[in-house]
């Protein structure tokens, strides 16, 4: 394969791996850092391309081990924290930047998931992948996507109407 | 869409029981300007989804300096081949040729080894003589350092 079919192949879903990765690691350094990763990994085995069915799918997985692998090594704890550190108390000034503030605010909730749910919703929500794509990307079955989906969607609601309630006076 | 209808399609994406098509639904409803009150926190989460789904990868793929690279050290590993090669082929020749020039006996190689000796000792001392002269200089020396 010759690297611009290499290029335009991996063009379709190179967003998608990087969104994933930003999902999981959370800074975007890390997440251009997994991505590349991912691709130059795909591009030294083209080779063995052809026998995956799915190479979206397949590159998926791989993206979803490389960043479970990389927050198990801790590599990236320091970012972890000062991302979840932040909190939103301030009334903010401008109603342009309350607007930012309140979608930057579903982020926040999101990424404090548990990883799994954070990427399922990420797969399910932001990406449009069916359930059975997501079970297969993630090695998991259905049912579990399912069910994780519900969990996660239910928490960000929650968590929507704590902030309504209180939030926004 | 009617409200009610949008609202059964909350309930049944919070048991996550939407299918993709009925989240578009959703998605474009409460992507638009007006939205009930009640239904207004909602809003954010879904254009959060739809402006998330934006997000692009900056960085480009380095492959180029990649492949060339490999290139260049095919070249180089053919170029060192050809070298050693070129050394292997060019050493042989000439030893070949001494090879022919070897004797089986070790008596007469010792023989002619005696005779080669002997005529680079001979021509030594014949080049030798030709010194003589320089005991002129060391005669003059010592005349005047002693």
């Amino acid at each position: 394969m010759k690297e611009r079919a290499f290029i335009t192949l991996t063009n379709g879903f190179k967003d998608k791996l990087f969104r994933l990765a930003k999902r999981l690691l959370v800074s975007n350094e890390e997440a251009e850092d997994a991505t590349q990763e991912i691709l130059l990994k795909l591009w030294r085995n083209k080779a063995k391309m052809a026998e995956y069915k799915n190479v979206e799918a397949f590159a998926m997985t791989m993206t979803k081990n490389y960043c479970y692998d990389k927050l198990k090594a801790k590599e990236t704890g320091n970012l972890k924290i000062v991302h979840s550190n932040y909190k939103d108390e301030q009334p903010s000034l401008q109603r342009q930047v309350e607007a930012k503030d309140s979608l930057d605010w579903v982020g926040k909730i999101m990424n404090s998931l548990p990883e799994q749910q954070r990427m399922i919703i990420q797969l399910r929500d932001i990406e449009q992948y069916d359930n059975a794509e997501i079970a297969k990307m993630l090695e998991i079955n259905e049912t579990a996507v399912r069910v994780a989906l519900s969990r996660g969607r239910k928490k960000i609601r929650e968590e929507l109407l704590k902030k309504h309630n209180y939030g926004v006076v | 869409m009617e409200l009610s209808n949008i609202e059964k399609l909350l309930e049944k994406y919070f048991e996550g029981e939407t299918t993709i098509s009925e989240e578009k639904e959703l998605k474009v409803y409460f992507t638009r300007e007006t939205v009930p009150s009640h239904l207004e926190r909602y809003k954010d989460l879904f254009q959060y989804f739809s402006e998330e789904s934006q997000v692009k990868a900056t960085r480009g793929l380095p492959l180029q300096s990649g492949t060339k690279n490999s290139r260049y050290m095919w070249i180089g590993v053919a170029a060192s081949v050809a070298l050693v090669v070129g050394l292997f082929v060019s050493n042989l020749a000439p030893n070949q040729q001494e090879n022919l020039g070897t004797y089986e006996d070790p008596e007469v190689a010792l023989q002619k080894t005696k005779e080669v000796l002997n005529l680079v000792s001979q021509y030594m001392n014949e080049g030798k003589g030709g010194l003589v002269y320089l005991n002129e200089f060391e005669n003059t020396k010592n005349k005047f350092i002693k």
